[in-house]
């Protein structure tokens, strides 16, 4: 039985393409990487931060000969007893203590700290092991000082007093930042997988033709069908990608949660505008359109990967280069230059994304840019095609604008 | 209505910039028939097949196939096997064929038991799993060849065929040749092994400067060159032309040498 319609030809490849990434061990390798990665540094830091710690503690229990001189007169009778120190009237003299070796530390606190410099004189005991001297010689200072004050001017000295900003709008709670969360959630989205996956894209099909595949490709199938089936697969891998990273991240975050003292996530706190996050959906699926549609037109202009990654700065600089301006897009909307990148289809993604987040998207503009980037996609999805079919047997040269206009495809 | 034509060129054309590759061609292949497409390297036999296929599209005049020009949608099942030869190195021999074997229409499992079947007809049992990179240049030929006659074509276009193929293994091919063209398929094919050419075809074109140089049964051009083998045929036409060039290479490098040296000596 022969089945030769659109629809098998486009799940045939897509089939192939998601299966056959899936079989791979890099693929696996590459989406666990930044996970294991991630939990790698997190929890090197967790057991740095922990020694450190401890470390100090340690610091401060080791017992060794302490004398000082306070003309600062801020630390307490108290706190020298505490750490068994002595106190010595004449600076001069504690300095000979520590180089005859009678005394292990010797430190001398100046009369106004702000000023002058707490000298600390000591044998040494190692690069790292020096630390503990400074260590009791502040801790000295801090236990002094804070058994003078009390717990709210501490609080307040410390950055530790909390606040609750309430703001209104129409005479109802308006938090803007809030409300910016679920609809900006795709403009980091599309930021993410055009930068991270946008340099496999521009390959996808220069595969076809590194491999010399791409004639009996064309006489099986139609481009359209290849690249359309390719893209699918493509961001149907991105989404698989995402749910693992994420899964990883949602479960440690469970699991170690109540262990390292992270902070809980109230999601009921964030707003939900359907409308707004419709329009952040639709900007963001015509926009990865369009840009999936450009990088394989780049890909299937370029005789191999090596030569087509040289052309990805262009679309990185096409989505970064809006971030530059970022503010005015938020504070003055009126401005020409944020008309012009925000009906630019190559740079209409980040302005349009960022200001209907911020809440300053008229909807006249938000049919406008839509409407834009769905075209361009299309026209530029079309061109793909044709510099695929046209480029296809071009095996060791750039495909040139005026090759695709001058020379045919079927 | 099945014609008896299943190819037709029709005063077929190509340049590409200011280089005219075609002149003026026009050829017809008979349905059920094995016809052998010949001319020197560079004479351009691989654009009139990217031409009839769509690949290309011709300056001047009508590639048709079943009587319209070729559509990778329409219903005509073909079976290209191009000079440019190339898979996806880094996937199974089976994961490939059934690829291929689904993309020309078959079903999956068809295409599967086809290629086991394939497979173990070529001497390949057990290489299946097996990376396509990891197979030796001749098994890949046999991969592909086994991709090019999947989905039961009635058209085959082979472009250089035996190119790379041992004794044995070419022997194989041309076995699978004439099977295939016992189940009724037509075969058009390039090649530069003249003696096969001569063996399997009923009818040759040979090309030079861009048009037929000469079109027939291989017996009527025999006998036009007073029963002298293809071989001989194709020395004849294309040999002079070699000569004449090498002739004139040599001569310009003489007199070139000669202005070289006489600069030198004053």
């Amino acid at each position: 039985m022969r089945r030769r319609f659109f629809g098998h030809n486009f799940a045939t490849v897509y089939r192939f393409e998601v299966v056959r990434t899936l079989k791979k061990k890099s693929f696996w390798a590459g989406v666990l990487a930044f996970p294991i990665l991630i939990a790698g540094i997190f929890g090197l830091t967790y057991y740095a931060g922990n020694q450190s710690e401890t470390a100090s503690a340690d610091l401060v229990k080791e017992k060794f000969s302490i004398a000082l001189t306070d003309d600062s007169n801020i630390i307490s009778p108290e706190t020298i007893e505490q750490v068994g120190a002595k106190t010595i009237s004449n600076r001069a003299d504690g300095i000979k203590k520590v180089t005859s070796g009678q005394l292990d530390a010797y430190f001398y606190y100046p009369k106004d700290l702000a000023k002058n410099h707490v000298e600390i004189y000591a044998q040494s005991v190692g690069i790292f092991e020096n630390s503990r001297y400074q260590a009791v010689a502040q801790s000295l200072l801090q236990a002094s000082t804070l058994a003078q004050t009390n717990a709210e001017t501490i609080a307040i000295l410390t950055n530790q007093v909390n606040f609750e900003v309430q703001t209104f709008r129409n005479g109802e709670n308006y938090n803007p930042m809030m409300e910016m969360i679920a609809p900006g959630i795709f403009l980091v989205l599309f930021y993410l997988i055009i930068a991270t996956f946008g340099g496999q894209m521009m390959n996808a099909v220069v595969e076809e033709k590194e491999n010399r595949v791409s004639e009996i490709i064309l006489t099986t199938i139609r481009a359209r069908t290849l690249i359309v089936g390719k893209i699918f697969a493509f961001l149907t891998l991105i989404v698989i990608q995402m749910a693992v990273v994420l899964g990883f991240v949602i479960a440690a975050y469970l699991v170690l949660k109540n262990h390292l003292n992270l902070p809980s996530f109230d999601l009921s706190q964030i707003p939900l505008d359907p409308a707004r996050i419709l329009v952040s959906f639709l900007i963001f699926t015509s926009s990865l359109m369009l840009f999936s549609g450009l990088l394989v037109a780049i890909g299937a202009a370029m005789p191999t990967a090596k030569e087509a990654n040289q052309f990805f700065a262009i679309p990185i600089l096409l989505i970064f280069a809006p971030l530059y301006i970022a503010p005015m897009m938020i504070t003055n909307t009126t401005n020409s230059a944020i008309s012009f990148i925000t009906f630019f289809p190559f740079t209409a993604p980040v302005p349009l994304m960022l200001r209907n987040a911020v809440g300053n998207l008229n909807v006249w503009e938000v049919i406008i840019g839509i409407a834009i980037l769905t075209t361009t996609a299309v026209t530029v999805f079309i061109i793909a095609a044709r510099l695929f079919q046209t480029g296809a047997v071009e095996y060791s040269k750039k495909l040139s604008l005026k090759g695709l206009f001058k020379r045919k495809t079927a | 209505m099945t014609t008896k034509n299943i190819i037709e060129v029709k005063n077929f054309a190509m340049r590409f910039g200011n280089k005219t590759v075609i002149r003026d061609l026009s050829f017809e292949v008979h349905r059920g028939e094995t016809f052998g497409f010949l001319g020197s390297n560079g004479s351009g036999k691989t654009t009139t097949l990217r031409a009839l296929l769509g690949i290309y599209e011709p300056t001047h005049g009508e590639l048709l196939i079943n009587n319209q020009p070729y559509d990778v949608a329409g219903k005509t099942r073909i079976g290209y096997l191009p000079e440019e030869r190339g898979l996806y190195k880094k996937e199974s021999v089976i994961d490939t064929m059934v690829y291929f074997g689904q993309l020309k229409g078959m079903l999956r499992d068809d295409a599967y038991q086809f290629a086991l079947e394939y497979l173990a007809k070529v001497g390949l049992t057990g290489y299946q799993q097996m990376r396509l990179d990891k197979l030796s240049g001749g098994q890949q030929q046999k991969v592909q060849l086994g991709i090019t006659i999947m989905g039961d074509p009635e058209l085959l276009i082979l472009d250089e065929p035996t190119k790379g193929f041992d004794p044995v293994n070419r022997r194989l091919l041309m076995d699978m040749i004439a099977d295939l063209r016992k189940r009724g398929a037509t075969i058009m094919m390039v090649s530069h092994q003249m003696d096969e050419i001569e063996r399997l075809c009923d009818r040759v074109l040979l090309l030079k400067d861009g048009a037929a140089k000469e079109y027939g049964t291989v017996a009527a051009v025999r006998k036009k060159y007073d029963g002298a083998h293809i071989e001989e045929i194709f020395i004849q036409i294309y040999g002079d032309t070699d000569e004449i060039g090498e002739r004139f290479s040599l001569n310009e490098m003489k007199s070139s040498d000669k202005r070289n040296r006489r600069k030198g000596n004053k």
